[in-house]
């Protein structure tokens, strides 16, 4: 069975005393920065990835992987005790999470948010086992003209699945595709808007441009907003859950990890769509829809359950075509480059110690964010009593040590404080800056690959069209345009975002 | 009721759509400056593209999509935009570029300290002792993680 072959390799690395290190560091800073609001996994990635550059890729990615799920626990901590989420993933745990705290039931709430993670995170390895074996031998079949309209679709669906106006979000997409052109032609070896400015000469880096928007940006922004954060101080009495509440959790738990599988294989499907469709599927299942948002612990454990298993499954696309779902994707596509790895179909074959090493980490990771969830929960939470005056200047230092370190470069210092500006406008202004970084990360091989394939077909572009691969990716782009006009989609969109 | 009459008369359209006007107008200066950048390159053609093919593509539809908002945002009536405030963004943009300039002169205990002392004053809460204090922990801290523990290659001192 290749299948176990593949497993029992992933474990094998993964089991790897050093990996187990960089497994549980990704982990326990993956934990912290979910229980801080205002910093999140991208700008901490892009933190790190300078950093990573020593290490063997598979440790990279390993570590890298644990601090974006790592930081789905810890959003939901938070949210549970504190209502605040870390994360975007852990609004809707707030809504029967924060109730079920408020009856005194706290150390329940947190122990089904962890146990459903943990089961989801389990199924959602398997289920990417299963996948990308073929999805990586139909990805191999492609040529230029199939990578280009995969690109499309990818970009695309990036954009309508994830929050905000479409028509802006596209936009941004197409902004992010026109900085990815700046610096030197591979093919005619020519400047493009480089300014006369050699550090440009090798593409704008992505690490300052996530930096700025996501990391500076959101700072200014939290500072105008004088929010008060009151931390609920309660006892956690008996952390085990009754044998009703694990009977009432189970089902949703399995739901919750069907759908959270399923809509993370999506691009842009990510960590935040899946926890509110589960959310929003067991209300309507449920007998009694009433109890919600008064502490059902259904609430808890299909959310949760949800937005692990997406996280975990939105490294499919990454690891088989080497298309990143989401912004965070987007760094690891970056990570993977670093380390002089070209992402893509080939990956698989030709590194598979690296992918499935990855896959397998992702278990063990889960088993760690179990233990030291669950008993160091006092721990995590006291975590939220730094007050935000001291948290943000030691952020923003670190963003600029960390800008610096990637080519100890000043000018990336430069073009951080430029990105945060141009986030802050992109923040009042009300767009998001998500797609501008995929846009950014894909568009040389966007461009690459069109290219490639006019060449081939002469400067006909009806080959996107006559290629079968081709035109049924193409045939899904139309579909979800056209689907985007419709105002009855438009309107159950606005509902599914409204939180 | 005189009330409502004035308040049907007074014209729809004055105010207008910030936020798409202001998103608008960057993405023609966006598309104008890419033009401009990339109007010695050459285009080649569709079967053989040159260096300046694409960009100037992308700026095209960034154009369309710019005259779309922009368009949009005047003939709109939305809510206007949030007040900008200048601390945090003058604060965070100082601490910013003050570490650009310190770090390789300076080395990185002074930008450390400067950076972090810079950002805090873009917080109204910040008291100035535990700013000192702080500041000089954060940068012993950034020297152990950075310099010693991660190894980046970067002076301490300045001298």
């Amino acid at each position: 069975m290749e299948l176990f072959d593949n497993l029992l390799l992933g474990l094998s690395t993964a089991l790897q005393f050093n990996n187990l290190l960089y497994c549980l560091i990704g982990v326990v800073i993956g934990t912290a920065i979910g229980v801080l609001p205002g910093i999140g996994p991208i700008p901490t990635v892009a933190l790190l990835l300078p950093f990573t550059f020593g290490l063997p890729p598979e440790s990279a990615l390993i570590m890298l992987a644990g601090i974006f799920y790592g930081a789905q626990y810890g959003g939901s901590t938070t949210a549970i005790l504190v209502n605040v989420p870390g994360e975007t993933s852990s609004v809707v745990t707030c809504l029967d999470g924060h109730a079920m705290a408020r009856q005194g039931r706290a150390g329940p709430a947190l122990a089904i948010a962890a146990v459903s993670s943990f089961f989801a995170g389990t199924v959602a390895t398997v289920v990417i086992a299963l996948l990308s074996l073929p999805l990586a031998a139909l990805a191999l079949k492609f040529t230029a003209v199939e990578y280009f309209s995969l690109l499309v679709l990818g970009l695309l669906a990036a954009v309508i699945l994830a929050h905000g106006s479409v028509s802006k979000s596209l936009a941004m997409v197409f902004l992010g595709l026109l900085l990815g052109t700046i610096g030197i032609d591979v093919n005619s070896g020519a400047a493009r808007m480089t300014f006369g400015i050699p550090a440009l000469s090798d593409g704008l880096d992505f690490v300052p441009v996530a930096m700025g928007m996501f990391g500076l940006a959101e700072i200014i922004a939290n500072l105008e907003r004088n929010e008060v954060r009151q931390v609920v101080s309660q006892k956690l009495r008996d952390l085990v859950p009754t044998r009703a509440d694990l009977k009432a959790a189970f089902p949703a738990m399995v739901r919750g990890t069907a759908i959270g599988s399923a809509l993370g294989v999506l691009p842009g499907g990510g960590a935040a769509l899946p926890p509110f469709t589960a959310y929003a599927l067991e209300k309507k299942i449920a007998r009694d829809p009433q109890r919600f948002g008064k502490g059902a612990i259904e609430g808890v454990a299909g959310p949760e359950a949800a937005n692990n298993a997406g996280a975990q499954t939105s490294f499919i696309p990454l690891l088989t075509l080497g298309i990143p779902a989401n912004a965070l994707m987007a760094l690891m596509i970056g990570a993977l480059m670093m380390q002089g790895i070209q992402p893509g179909p080939q990956v698989m074959t030709e590194q598979p110690a690296l992918v499935w090493g990855v896959i397998a980490s992702m278990w063990t990771g889960n088993l760690m964010l179990l233990i030291i969830n669950l008993p160091l929960v006092g721990l995590w939470v006291s975590m939220l009593k730094i007050p935000y005056r001291l948290l943000f200047p030691a952020i923003v230092l670190f963003c600029c040590i960390g800008t610096y370190g990637i080519s100890n470069s000043v000018f990336n210092v430069w073009l951080m404080l430029g990105c945060a500006m141009l986030g802050y406008f992109f923040i009042k202004v009300g767009v998001e800056p998500a797609p501008l970084l995929l846009g950014l990360v894909l568009g040389p091989q966007l461009e690459e690959n069109f290219r490639r394939a006019m060449q081939l077909a002469d400067g006909d572009p009806s080959v996107f069209l006559t290629r079968p691969i081709s035109a049924v990716l193409l045939a899904v782009v139309a579909v979800l345009l056209l689907a985007m006009l419709s105002p009855a989609v438009l309107r159950k969109r606005t509902q599914a975002l409204a939180e | 009721m005189p009330q409502f009459e004035i308040s049907h008369v007074r014209p729809q359209g004055r105010r207008l759509d910030w936020p798409d006007l202001l998103f608008g107008t960057f993405l023609i200066a966006v598309s104008a400056g890419a033009f401009a950048a990339t109007a010695k390159l050459s285009g080649g053609s569709a079967a053989d593209m040159g260096p300046g093919y694409m960009p100037r593509a992308i700026a095209l539809i960034l154009l369309g999509f710019g005259l779309f908002f922009t368009g949009r945002g005047l003939m709109r009536s939305h809510a206007g935009i949030e007040r900008v405030q200048a601390r945090p963004m003058l604060g965070i943009a100082v601490a910013v570029g003050t570490f650009a300039l310190l770090i390789e002169g300076a080395g990185l205990v002074a930008a450390s300290f400067a950076a972090v002392l810079l950002a805090a004053a873009a917080s109204r809460e910040s008291r100035l002792f535990e700013v000192i204090l702080f500041g000089l922990c954060v940068a012993a801290g950034a020297v152990l993680l950075f310099v010693k523990a991660l190894a980046l290659p970067v002076p301490i001192w300045p001298w």
